[in-house]
């Protein structure tokens, strides 16, 4: 049996629906959901679709509950329609973008977080590098959550919530500003002088998110950073209309002082940055900084880049 | 410090202005990709090269290894390390913008292989959006299985992909039977125009064509386990300066 491009489109949303899920589903609620994403399918159809899933190793039946997604399910999120999957990085950064409703002046409202995944036994480790980036002031935010009872995390675990730097394309949307995500970035920043990026990759063109591949292509050096004060970090930029600049710098002062880090002290430099006559860039540091100095020290963990939105007040001061 | 950062499709049209290639005549330059091993290796990397050659895999049999103290263009190979100077498959777009075709070149990727077939792209990270060479970082991805495919003909392996106008088809068509006569190897499709290839859209009146990276065999000596650093897009060389696989 083989699936058209258009039937294929579909696949892939059920299998995506399923790895959100985190428990199984039936066809009835598999079918409102995908209704909600433009695809019109009775339950009907939604059943031969599970059927060819099934057939195909993608999907697997628990009980009478539904279905659940299987470890080549998931692998087929990650390799089905790679031009769809260019667009769909971004997307989905967008709507953790817009789902982030935190407002500075009074410090409500939701964050943005990456979820990560880490053996019990590397806690106490993985956590003290987390802390190096925060007190070096090159992650995006000062404060992380550990999180034990959560059906994303698997047994012998722990889970850690850090928070996410599209955050701030969410604060500056909801102040009316249009901003663009435009890059992830390898900052080199050395003390004393300019910040200055070594590479960049577009968020619109790539189907692997961009902060796990220069994480896992070994291409930063956040613990030297952390140590000498010298090195290399992970930033994305977003721009935005020019005019909007003074704007843009009253609300990363607010953010600082809620404990956000920018490099240049507030995201807008020069950087060595293309200039352009009507856009200014606004750069901030990845919260995944935290993440790759945990990696460097060797450590093997796991992080979900936009796992979920949660309130300011849970995060803040939950060190 | 650096300047302006260059993106990849920048790169490989200032590389096309210099290299000189002339596949009939075996002189000019090329754009070469370097790899570093441990002496130690030198054996086991021979072999996969070989065993990719055999496969499909190498785009070029010219290959030249150097050993500490050597130099390859203006890199001298340091100490406890061994130098392997393959074929960079942009040559073949550099090739192609030389002769006047319009073309694109697209990004790197990694292609599934299914009973010898490229079944699709999997991954892809386009040239205009990126300063690093895709094929570069997705080797250190871990998700390409190029020995499985040198064994048995199905895995994942790294490959790129340009376009060209469908007006120049027979110009390209000619420039690829011309550097398959010398050796050059690797084409793994050519698309109809106007339809994506291996899952990869291309422009109106565009045809696609698709070839695998000239890191393949690098990325096998990873896969293996063993230590290997590789430069994509390191820069240009004269041909005359690369041996022949066989030689080794």
């Amino acid at each position: 049996m083989s699936m058209s491009i258009r039937s294929e489109r579909k696949y892939l949303e059920i299998l995506r629906i399923l790895k959100e899920a985190h428990e199984p589903m039936g066809a009835k609620r598999l079918s409102e959901l995908m209704a909600e994403r433009g695809f019109i399918l009775s339950d009907r159809a939604v059943q031969y679709y599970l059927r060819y899933l099934d057939e195909m190793g993608f999907t697997v039946k628990v009980g009478n509950r539904g279905r659940i997604l299987t470890e080549e399910g998931t692998a087929e999120t990650e390799s089905a329609l790679v031009d769809e999957r260019i667009g769909f990085i971004i997307s989905k950064l967008e709507r953790l973008a817009f789902r982030s409703t935190f407002d500075p002046v009074t410090c409500t409202g939701n964050l943005a977080y990456n979820l990560t995944l880490v053996p019990e036994a590397d806690l106490d480790g993985v956590t003290g590098a987390f802390d190096e980036v925060i007190r070096a002031e090159c992650g995006f935010f000062d404060s992380y959550r550990v999180v034990g009872d959560d059906p994303r995390v698997p047994d012998g675990h722990a889970g850690i919530i850090t928070i996410c730097s599209v955050t701030l394309d969410g604060v500056l949307q909801k102040m009316g500003i249009p901003t663009r995500l435009e890059y992830a970035g390898r900052l080199a920043v050395k003390e004393g002088s300019a910040a200055e990026f070594v590479d960049l990759i577009g968020y619109r063109g790539t189907s692997i998110d961009p902060l796990q591949l220069f994480i896992s292509a070994g291409l930063t050096e956040v613990n030297r950073l952390v140590t000498t004060n010298c090195g290399i970090a992970l930033a994305n930029i977003r721009e935005v209309p020019l005019s909007a600049e003074d704007l843009v710098k009253e609300t990363i002062r607010l953010m600082i002082d809620s404990g956000f880090a920018f490099p240049e002290g507030i995201g807008i430099g020069k950087f060595n940055l293309h200039p352009h006559p009507y856009r200014l860039p606004v750069v901030a540091f990845s919260g995944m900084n935290l993440i790759a100095n945990a990696i460097e020290k060797g450590y093997q963990i796991r992080t979900e880049i936009g796992a979920g939105n949660i309130p300011f007040s849970k995060m803040s001061g939950s060190m | 410090m650096e300047g302006p950062l260059k993106f990849t499709n920048h790169r490989i049209e200032e590389y096309a202005l210099q290299a000189t290639y002339n596949p009939e005549e075996n002189t000019g330059t090329i754009i070469y990709n370097l790899s570093l091993i441990r002496p130690d290796d030198l054996d086991l990397a021979v072999a996969i090269l070989k065993d990719a050659q055999k496969t499909g895999l190498l785009i070029s049999d010219r290959v030249r290894i150097a050993e500490a103290g050597e130099t390859i263009a203006d890199y001298t190979v340091q100490p406890d390390t061994c130098a392997i100077c393959t074929m960079c498959s942009i040559t073949l777009d550099a090739l192609l913008l030389r002769r006047g075709v319009p073309l694109n070149p697209i990004g790197g990727g990694v292609v599934e292989i299914e009973a010898h077939e490229p079944r699709r792209f999997t991954s892809m990270i386009l040239y205009r959006d990126t300063t690093l060479d895709p094929l570069e970082v997705l080797i250190s991805q871990e998700t390409t299985s190029i020995q499985s495919v040198m064994e048995n003909g199905t895995g994942t392996i790294l490959a790129n992909m340009r376009e060209c106008h469908m007006e120049a088809e027979g110009l390209m068509a000619s420039t690829l039977d011309e550097l398959v006569a010398s050796g050059f190897a690797g084409i793994l499709d050519v698309g109809a125009p106007n339809v994506p290839l291996l899952g990869v859209p291309v422009s109106p009146q565009y045809l696609g064509v698709t070839m695998v990276g000239g890191t393949n065999a690098m990325a096998a000596i990873k896969e293996a386990g063993h230590w290997v650093v590789t430069r994509a897009l390191k820069g240009l060389i004269d041909i005359r300066e690369i041996g022949y696989l066989d030689d080794y």
